[in-house]
């Protein structure tokens, strides 16, 4: 029972390892389950450890609880929450053979409430409702309960011919709707378990592939999820790399460590240990080519860029079609999409002119690029048949760490028609193909774990 | 499965929150739970919260409830083990070794040859990294302290995420390992918070060792009480009247908004200024001590007058 909770738990987002439950298990065996609320704030303590985790917990123990705790009522005979993860399953399994011999015709003329919501009890545990992941289940999991329960009986009864006595008639009629109650209740208790064990299913399929899908082709309604997804990386790979960045800071003495080293010397301190901090200040200048085919790919670099802004620091952003202008600044005082419109309204209309925008590059920031600036270059490569730029690309290379050249097109598109990749490319330390957000990620990844 | 009767559990939790009563703490059921599973099962507890709910406070009220000495770490950027478990008395440990040198001679004095000198001084106590030359920080005195203690590691969030990692030794067994001397185990577990205001992500390692309480701004019914606690002489209308005016303070959109430390400030001031009745004139002169910025203040002057209206209409 608890653990169904926990799987409960973790399709509503919350996190719960294995450790947790098993003090999830001793907090249960503390306070037992008597007390509703006491348990609630117990178990919420043990297994929610955040805010907004906290209140999918509430969502979730509401739900469940109702709904357990209503069907164990009925069960006199074991009221105890099973704690001890005791094979449930036999446990249901006899519940249905103690019960064959009533059947459910029987309780359903005897009106046998307890008995019934018992039988119901026992047949959502034996085909295991918990497992049910989405909605198109339903049917299927109904069926299989009210199979399990013996609709059938009551449909042999409802459809077998007999004399046509006015009293078995009106008891045909309750009958009838004796049956339609029920399906209504075992539609309930099937819903009840969809929304308990799938509250955030659709939402995490629904990610799941707009992450793998290119750039490109992410639709106008995706927008506001794919902005979640990007800080939502962001954010984890800030945590995973935020430990890199230090901040500058002053050597001092560390007393202990020379004490200690310069005891072989009687103390006498002419061996001085310093601590130190590394200083390193990684700098990132990316440019976009926010050109028709690749600026959608654009927009979502900048806005990765911007939300990594703490693991990477100094982020300069351009944007060129034809012409190249910086945008770090409009990106840093607006909001996402104000910037994007901005920029791509801009930049974007002039066809791509690869060596126009490399030379303006070189000419503006050229002289700030040394051994820490990581070049960062998001673009198809097609210059329109005019000057790619190679050149230029190459003294910025020899001055920069690195410059990745990433491209929105699949390899096998690369130098065919009026791409340059060959060109270009071979002035690069690293060449990606970059369609999706998984791509994206990956390669910020590696930046900032190279760069920071 | 141990099975301790439900009556007990809850009967512990009620008496608890009685006790921190007496000792001026006002307990929501949760905090008593969680105090109550924090003993029964041996964990620390993560309190998390907006400041000045009185998380500090519930571990200084816990210490004087258990009559166990209180232990309070403060964590900032930059505190390492040195600061939080040990360090050595370099000073007692440099004249150990001029003395050394002194009685060195007495000692070798019938040593043959060299070889039986070093076998001589192997034999000798190695007293240099030893116990008595260890200065005991909170950490460390949390684990010594012979009847057990209350540990307060307090803004866990502050410190740089290496001490995190380094606190989860303690956590989990309440234990530390001194490179020179070994392991040191505590006897008696002592009773862990841990406390967080958010300022950053606090490690899952961390978290899954811990029970984890947040402490929200306390509502209508328990802020009263905390200021009646706290303030007996406050007469009862006004104490009404001053709940109804921060809680509907609570649900504007401010920078920081009041919590409890502040409410039992204002209070105390009206208190002074022998105030009977909130006023709108009485109001904005204090109304710096709720609010804890400018804007905060000019965005919520001009709603005074309403805002004392609702809460004596209110209460």
């Amino acid at each position: 029972m608890l653990s169904d909770f926990i799987k409960a738990l973790r399709s509503s987002n919350v996190t719960v390892s294995t450790a947790e439950s098993i003090d999830a298990n001793k907090v249960l065996a503390t306070v037992g389950i008597e007390n509703k609320l006491l348990l609630k704030h117990a178990l919420s303590m043990a297994l929610a450890k955040g805010i907004d985790d906290k209140k999918n917990f509430n969502k979730c123990f509401d739900l469940f609880f109702d709904q357990n705790m209503r069907l164990d009522e009925t069960k006199d005979h074991d009221r105890q929450l099973s704690v001890e993860s005791e094979d449930e399953h036999t446990k249901a399994a006899d519940v249905l053979n103690s019960l064959e011999g009533e059947t459910l015709l029987s309780i359903l003329e005897s009106d046998d409430q307890i008995a019934l919501q018992q039988l119901l009890a026992a047949a959502v545990q034996d085909v295991q409702l918990q497992n049910i992941r989405i909605f198109t289940q339903r049917g299927v999991y109904m069926r299989r309960i009210l199979e399990k329960i013996g609709i059938d009986t009551v449909d042999e009864r409802l459809y077998t011919p007999t004399d046509n006595d006015d009293a078995e008639k009106s008891d045909f009629e309750t009958l009838k709707n004796l049956k339609a109650s029920l399906i209504e209740d075992v539609a309930n208790i099937v819903d009840k378990n969809l929304l308990l064990y799938t509250a955030n299913g659709a939402n995490n399929l629904r990610q799941e592939i707009l992450q793998k899908t290119p750039l490109a082709r992410i639709e106008v309604r995706d927008f506001k999820v794919m902005k979640q997804l990007v800080s939502k990386l962001a954010k984890k790979l800030t945590s995973i790399h935020s430990r890199r960045r230090r901040k500058a800071k002053r050597g001092y003495l560390d007393v202990r460590q020379t004490i200690r080293k310069n005891i072989q010397y009687d103390g006498i301190m002419f061996d001085t240990i310093w601590k130190r901090v590394q200083i390193d200040r990684p700098k990132v200048i990316a440019i976009c080519d926010v050109s028709g085919s690749v600026s959608q790919v654009a927009r979502f670099l900048l806005l990765f860029l911007y939300s990594v802004s703490e693991i990477i620091p100094k982020v300069r952003s351009f944007a060129f079609s034809n012409v190249l202008g910086e945008v770090t600044e409009l990106f840093e005082n607006n909001s996402a999409e104000v910037a994007l419109a901005e920029t791509i309204k801009k930049w974007g209309s002039g066809s791509t002119d690869y060596g126009g925008a490399l030379s303006e590059l070189e000419r503006v920031v050229g002289h700030e690029i040394d051994h820490r600036t990581t070049v960062l270059i998001l673009g198809d490569a097609r210059s329109n048949y005019g000057d790619p730029g190679h050149l230029a690309l190459r003294r910025i290379h020899n001055r920069a760490k690195k410059v990745i050249w990433l491209n929105p097109e699949p390899r096998s598109f690369w130098d065919t028609g009026d791409s340059e990749m060959q060109k270009l490319g071979a002035c690069c330390d690293r060449v990606e193909p970059c369609r999706t957000l998984n791509h994206l990620e990956r390669i910020i990844s590696d930046i900032a774990r190279t760069a920071a | 499965m141990p099975k301790l009767s439900k009556l007990s559990s809850e009967e512990v939790i009620n008496s608890a929150k009685k006790e921190l009563e007496g000792h001026g703490y006002i307990a929501s059921d949760e905090i008593a739970t969680a105090l109550y599973l924090a003993q029964a099962l041996i964990k620390p507890i993560l309190i998390e919260g907006p400041p000045g709910v009185g998380k500090t406070e519930l571990a200084i009220a816990t210490s004087k409830l258990l009559g166990k000495p209180l232990i309070r770490l403060q964590c900032y950027e930059g505190l390492d083990e040195s600061k939080a478990l040990y360090e050595w008395k370099y000073g007692k440990q440099l004249l150990y070794t001029q003395v050394l040198k002194e009685k060195l001679s007495d000692i070798l004095e019938d040593a043959g040859d060299l070889s039986q000198a070093v076998e001589k001084l192997h034999a000798f106590d190695d007293v240099f990294f030893s116990e008595d030359f260890v200065e005991p920080r909170p950490l460390l005195k949390a684990l010594w302290e012979k009847n057990g203690a209350v540990l307060l590691i307090d803004e866990i969030d502050k410190s740089d995420q290496e001490f995190e990692a380094f606190l989860l030794e303690i956590l989990q067994d309440y234990q530390i390992s001194i490179p020179e001397i070994g392991t040191v185990r505590a006897k008696v577990p002592p009773v862990v918070f841990l406390t967080s205001n958010n300022t950053r992500e606090i490690g899952d390692a961390l978290k899954r060792r811990c029970l984890h309480l947040y402490i929200p701004f306390p509502e209508h019914k328990l802020e009263q009480k905390i200021i009646r606690t706290q303030m007996p002489d406050v007469p009862q209308s006004l104490s009404k009247q001053i709940v109804n005016f921060v809680q509907s303070l609570r649900g504007m959109d401010l920078k920081k908004l009041p919590s409890i430390s502040e409410t039992l400030d204002w209070t105390r001031a009206l208190v002074l200024l022998n105030a009977t009745e909130l006023e709108p004139h009485l109001v904005r002169s204090t109304l710096n001590l709720l609010l804890k910025f400018q804007d905060d203040i000019e965005h919520t002057n001009p709603e005074v007058p309403t805002l004392i209206r609702n809460a004596i209409k209110d209460s």
